[in-house]
């Protein structure tokens, strides 16, 4: 037997109270990680962007559109190196096999060179050139779509009427883990010359491009809108994460409720665990006298009640963890990442967060036992010994 | 005499008596001769504002190696005396040396350690730990030592066959009878080799026979270890084992 034994072996003596708490802590670092992991992943597939590519929109608002000569203008400006340009298509699944996925009219010469971190085959990218109807689509919603290379397609829009029947002649891969895979990506000069789209004949969404040097692409930026400053519409021109993350800028506020959340569920453990701890020790307040009358000095009784608080936290973030492991990173990250990769490229509880959460339910535990433990060590051992619980 | 020649006194006593593995007990000889001294103790509680004279300028010498039992109705500080001669409290005035160090003058840290080393206590409703076994309660003191796991085995196993419960080291206290859980309580209260065993109402939670039983086991270790044993009861035949009997009433020795 060792100090710990007392410690360890006073955790359990009441199982109901202990299994209780232990349950509140984990289900605490369970929520805490999954609101975490959330914020995470919204944010990953920005944070992971391409330092050398930009964005360039009208500068009021993405959904008003730029003049398509724009494109050769901003390939003139000094460091650029390649542009192509696209069109919100607002496609939608007439079987609603998935609720969102990005689809958009893409420039078919000019796509696949800026954006060469989603690759294609070479062949069937000369087929998307040679066929108006086709579409370019990610391998998963190739799954989830169960369609293959030559199979039909058949999407319709929010934006442009009726149904829209495109022949699936590529699919790309994704060369770095933010590429989105479950994009359709039709051409730009099929949806231009449809009928349904004369409302917006010959003008373009955004303006990706790639430049010389990534540690340039403030001043290539700024040079970009110079370009515009006297023109009807003006541009303004980010950086491809700044791009993306403007894309999240309603989410935002919902993060910050989710963040506000966490901090509340926090304390709520903490106060659960600090109950827990306190009851503990007024039940035990004879026993603690019995300990001191044999010659245990007050800082050991301190450090029982500290070590129990310790102990309790521990085995709570432990077994949070292993569901934080089981719950988000086994069963709902490949989920998610499978059926809303457009919004969450990746999801899965990074390690640092897991570390994270297990801290400060530790660091919780030990603030929560520290008044107790303090009362306790204070106690004359007179007045323990004639306290009976 | 200050805090620190206190505690010096108290270092020299420690390893002058300090049992060997060999002697896990120390022999009667070596005890000093008057192992509790009181001169003019008083203790006074206060309830609000309300003054109460537990102990009034008490005098008391307890001889080493013998067997007290001090008796007193109610409220009469026989409690109070026992926890002041086992460093529990301190008294409002007077001194109390015990075992060679003045209690009056130890922080509640020196305090602890000194009870750890010179006092063993007997309480009367035992006072075991419900979740460790009869192994572990008598174990406890010995965590407060420098004593190696095999050594402080073998000392609870020592303190355990000489009570009578050698076979019951795995019992959790729920699993014992009155009297055994208060045997076991001496174990522990022994197995340190304190001084001196102080017993409140060892006997007060125990039916006869088990009452009969430990009080012939506290005979046994004032007679055969030579243990000092100052005890605090109500029961006149409690009483009749040791061999000096005192009276208390209204704080003053009779």
């Amino acid at each position: 037997m060792n100090i710990g034994t007392y410690a360890r072996r006073n955790l359990f003596r009441r199982k109901g109270r202990t299994i209780l708490t232990v349950a509140a802590v984990a289900v605490v670092v369970l929520i805490f990680c999954l609101i975490q992991t959330v914020d995470w992943a919204f944010k990953v597939g920005a944070e992971e962007s391409m330092q050398d590519r930009l964005a360039t929109r009208h500068k009021v608002s993405i959904t008003m559109q730029l003049p398509k000569r724009y494109i050769e203008d901003v390939r003139a400006v000094p460091g650029v190196t390649k542009a192509t340009w696209a069109n919100w298509f607002g496609a939608k699944d007439p079987k609603e096999r998935v609720p969102f996925f990005a689809g958009f009219a893409a420039d078919h010469e000019s796509w696949f060179d800026v954006f060469d971190d989603m690759v294609v085959d070479p062949k069937e990218l000369a087929d998307w050139k040679a066929t108006p109807s086709g579409v370019i689509i990610g391998d998963l919603i190739a799954k989830t779509f169960d369609v293959k290379v030559g199979d039909k397609l058949n999407i319709t829009s929010d934006i442009y009427p009726g149904d829209w029947d495109f022949k699936v002649v590529g699919i790309y891969h994704p060369k770095r883990r933010n590429v989105d895979r479950n994009s359709v990506i039709l051409r730009w000069d099929y949806l231009n010359n449809d009928p349904r789209a004369t409302f917006g004949k010959d003008q373009i969404g955004w303006i990706m491009s790639r430049i010389q040097n990534g540690g340039q692409s403030a001043q290539v930026s700024t040079a970009i809108d110079k370009v515009f400053d006297e023109k009807d519409d003006q541009t303004i021109t980010m950086s491809e994460r700044a791009f993306n993350l403007s894309f999240m800028g309603a989410f935002a506020a919902v993060l910050g409720a989710f963040k506000i959340v966490s901090v509340v569920i926090l304390l709520i453990m903490f106060l659960i665990v600090a109950n827990t701890i306190a009851m503990s020790v007024r039940e035990r307040t004879h026993e603690y006298g019995v300990l001191k009358a044999i010659g245990f000095s007050p800082s050991y009784v301190g450090g029982f009640i500290v070590g129990e608080a310790l102990l309790l936290s521990i085995v709570g973030g432990l077994v949070g963890l292993g569901l934080v492991q089981l719950l988000i990173n086994v069963v709902l990250g490949p989920f998610i990442e499978d059926n809303m990769g457009f919004m969450f490229i990746a999801f899965r509880t990074p390690t640092q967060t897991m570390l994270l959460a297990l801290g400060i339910v530790v660091g919780l535990g030990l603030l929560a036992a520290i008044i107790p433990a303090r009362n306790a060590s204070r106690l004359k051992v007179t007045d323990a010994l004639r306290r009976v619980d | 005499m200050s805090e620190a020649d206190a505690a010096t006194d108290e270092k020299s006593a420690d390893a002058k008596d300090s049992p060997t593995k060999d002697t896990p007990y120390r022999k009667p000889a070596e005890m000093p001769e008057r192992i509790v001294q009181i001169k003019g103790v008083s203790k006074v509680f206060y309830r609000g504002k309300e003054e109460i004279r537990v102990l009034e300028k008490l005098d008391l010498d307890v001889p080493s190696g013998s067997f007290e039992a001090l008796m007193g109705p109610s409220g009469s500080g026989k409690s109070t005396l026992l926890n002041l001669i086992a460093g529990l409290d301190r008294p409002t005035s007077g001194e109390v040396r015990v075992a060679g160090a003045d209690l009056t003058r130890m922080s509640d840290g020196q305090l602890a350690k000194w009870r750890s080393q010179n006092i063993g206590f007997v309480f009367q409703s035992f006072n075991l730990i419900p979740v460790l076994t009869a192994a572990q309660n008598v174990e406890l003191p010995l965590l407060l030592t420098g004593l190696s796991g095999a050594d402080r085995k073998q000392r609870v196993a020592t303190a355990l066959r000489v009570v009578g419960l050698e076979d019951r080291m795995e019992h959790y206290p729920r699993q014992l009878s009155g009297g055994q859980e208060q045997r076991v309580a001496i174990a522990r209260a022994i197995v340190n080799d304190p001084k001196i065993i102080v017993a409140d109402e060892p006997t007060g939670d125990l039916d006869r026979k088990s009452a009969d039983d430990v009080l012939v086991l506290l005979d046994k270790l004032n007679k055969e270890l030579g243990k000092t044993i100052f005890m605090v009861t109500h029961d006149p035949a409690a009483a009749e084992k040791a061999k000096i009997q005192r009276k208390l009433d209204k704080g003053a020795l009779l």
